[in-house]
């Protein structure tokens, strides 16, 4: 009998060790491949039920709750994870693998927590750990976006922790499943929302992933918006609000997409469209909504970090992320335009490829639960996938481009796109391996007549409109703004009146204690002089009061002038955010040993 | 070859419109699941209205690449 650990602390364990062991050349790699291996062994041994559990604090950490959904996310995270880092084997920087390990083995930890409190530290472990995978690329624009996604994912973790206090403290300590409605969860959906990228909080996601690492990406692609949709299965299925925020998640991200120039931002946005289709079957609620939902994420995952990892390979090699810079890579790259063509099928769900199977079990379930708008929705937005991935495929590959040099990526990362490729070809030919580890049984029949008939008319007009309309759709220079035009305009506010009128009106109350200040220590370096100073100043304002003022209007004037001066100065004294972060960062230091110290007398006093 | 791959599509387009008059939706629940041929009128329509929106909005959100800058 093997013993089984939560699979999430093998990846954990397996970060920890990689600047211990600091293995090098090929052992190192095959280091990298054993661990989600072990992973996946570990998997295939887990048995159904909860294990793993911890009281502390009076409550029970469940750390391996095994059941039908949890083993499906499981097995494609842990299959992804190994594929992923197939593709990054070539990586030399120990700190990548291990923020992308310490990412995969959190994510899963998310998915086999059986407690609120242990899915919200996996939760944060997960947000904390991917941002180096955005922060290690080492530009201006990565920092600045991984800040913005710190600071977002912040927003979302406080929001999760604050529905989960709720919760507890109105219903006590209970597993994760549906909740009851209420503040609880408002909070709690406005926290798994932000990972999901709802609409107008989705604007982290185009932001921040086309700014990662090349390889980095990939995982980005796969972990933080799936685990996010897991939460909401488990949570909120069956809710209205779910089903039509998939609903505009879908067409939003399309419309978008197709505005796109950076190849990975248009991935970035059909992120947040395909993930509409998951929430739209789980939020629809029924037997097939929720199976389409996770047999969608499941494809998803493999189609789309299938894309990332074709784009990135294009990055890897031209160094070039525009559509505008791209074009004629068909005869350079053959095997990444295949292995992008049939990522593309197999999102925009084409027969034959998974995504043709999963995108026609959530559309059926939104005609079969009667929500007529739902499914307009998802069908505009098949028509937009089909549109944005035939720009993607032409102005990458076909587009003319004499100019452009490139050549295959290295083995690894061919031989992981090809490996991905099958399996999206393998699912949607044989889709019964797909459906043999969704939730529930599944009574499901894609490949009629009518539904590949459907899709082909479907694509092959919309073909025929991109034919006469390719010039509307072309690539243009530029960004579109998005909602992160409001967020960025009112922190930019809220930074002017910290900065500005606050910083003022703190040096100059700052300004006047000085001198106030000064002048006590004038009095105190000579004490016995006090009396005497005190019979003068009272004798200049009795003379003040008797006489008018003793000085000159001249006088008067120029001090007046000086005070003027001293408050121009400080108006236009240049905030300089360096002179703060000393002393702010040392009371946070502070702040942590003292809560550190309070934490332990706490735990063992108790 | 790139005139005779256009030929072969637009004639597929041609052959794949009169199929759906051979089929019906297996579970049809809205008006429009019974009109033959609806998903290509679905993918003209919606193509064309994605363009016009894509339009509408580029007109208005587009800005210079340093604009955050």
């Amino acid at each position: 009998m093997i013993e089984t650990v939560p699979p999430g602390f093998i990846f954990i364990l397996g970060a920890i060790l990689i600047p211990i062991l600091r293995l090098r050349g090929k052992l190192r790699q095959l280091y990298l491949l054993l661990i989600p291996v072990v992973g996946f062994i570990d998997l295939l041994y887990l048995e159904p039920g909860t294990s793993w559990i911890y009281r502390f604090l009076g409550y029970d950490l469940v750390f391996a709750r095994v059941d039908r959904l949890s083993l499906a996310m499981g097995y494609i995270f842990v299959i992804i994870g190994f594929l992923a880092v197939l593709y990054s084997l070539h990586v030399e920087e120990d700190g990548q693998h291990v923020a992308a390990f310490l990412y995969v083995g959190s994510s899963l930890g998310v998915v086999f927590a059986g407690d609120y409190f242990s899915l919200f530290a996996f939760w944060e472990i997960m947000a904390v750990t991917s941002v180096f995978l955005i922060w290690y690329r080492r530009e201006k624009e990565s920092l600045d976006a991984g800040f913005r996604y710190v600071l977002m994912h912040i927003f979302g973790g406080c929001s999760l922790l604050t529905g989960i206090i709720i919760h507890i403290a109105s219903h006590g300590f209970t597993p994760v499943g549906p909740l009851a409605g209420g503040w609880t969860s408002v909070f709690i959906l406005m926290g798994f929302g932000l990972n999901t990228a709802f609409i107008p909080i989705h604007t982290w996601l185009p932001d921040s992933y086309p700014q990662g690492t090349v390889t980095g990406s990939v995982f980005l692609s796969v972990y933080t918006t799936k685990t996010g949709v897991y939460a909401l299965a488990r949570c909120f299925s069956g809710t209205d609000m779910v089903a039509y925020m998939g609903g505009i998640m879908a067409v939003y991200g399309i419309l978008y997409a197709l505005l796109q120039n950076d190849t990975r931002k248009l991935l970035s946005y059909h992120i947040i469209s395909q993930v509409g289709y998951m929430l739209a079957g789980i939020g629809v609620g029924s037997a097939l909504g929720v199976n389409g939902g996770i047999a969608h994420l499941v494809n998803n995952i493999l189609y789309k970090s299938l894309l990332f990892m074709c784009m990135g390979s294009v990055i890897y090699v031209t160094g070039k992320r525009k559509l505008t810079e791209l074009g004629g890579l068909a005869g350079l790259m053959p095997l990444t335009c295949i292995t992008c063509i049939i990522a593309s099928l197999s999102i925009s769900g084409g027969p034959g490829f998974n995504g043709f199977v999963s995108k026609g079990m959530v559309i059926s379930s939104a005609a079969g639960a009667h929500r007529p708008i739902l499914e307009l929705m998802l069908i505009l937005a098949s028509v937009g996938t089909f549109l944005s991935f035939t720009k993607l495929c032409y102005f990458t590959f076909f587009a003319k481009n004499e100019t452009i040099e490139a050549k295959e990526p290295p083995f690894n990362m061919q031989l992981a796109m090809i490996l991905t490729a099958s399996s999206c070809v393998f699912i949607g030919i044989y889709p019964r391996v797909l459906f043999n580890v969704l939730p529930s049984p599944v009574h499901y029949h894609p490949y009629t007549f009518s539904h590949v008939v459907g899709v082909f008319q479907l694509f092959l007009l919309a073909g025929l409109v991109f034919m006469a309309a390719r010039a509307a759709l072309s690539p243009h220079e530029g960004i579109v703004l998005d909602f992160d035009y409001f967020y960025r305009t009112t922190c930019r506010g809220i930074v002017w009146l910290c900065t500005t009128p606050l910083n003022g009106l703190r040096l100059r109350t700052q300004g006047f204690f000085s001198r106030e200040v000064r002048g006590i220590i004038g009095l105190s370096r000579n004490p016995i002089s006090m009396p005497e100073i005190a019979i003068k100043h009272v004798h200049l304002k009795m003379l003040k009061l008797l006489r008018g003022s003793v000085r000159s209007p001249e006088e008067r004037m120029r001090e007046l002038e000086e005070m003027r001066s001293r408050l121009d100065e400080i108006r236009k004294m240049a905030y300089d955010e360096n002179a703060y972060r000393g002393p702010m960062g040392l009371g946070i230091l502070l702040a942590m040993i003292f809560l550190f110290l309070y934490g332990l007398i706490y735990f063992t006093a108790s | 070859m790139v005139r005779h791959l256009k030929k072969l599509f637009l004639l597929v387009v041609i052959v794949c419109i009169p199929l759906g008059f051979l089929t019906e939706h297996e579970h049809a629940v809205f008006p429009w699941h019974t009109i033959p041929s609806m998903d290509a009128i679905f993918g003209a329509l919606g193509a064309l209205l994605l363009i016009g929106a894509i339009k509408i909005v580029g007109s208005f959100a587009s800005r210079e690449e340093d604009f955050y800058d």
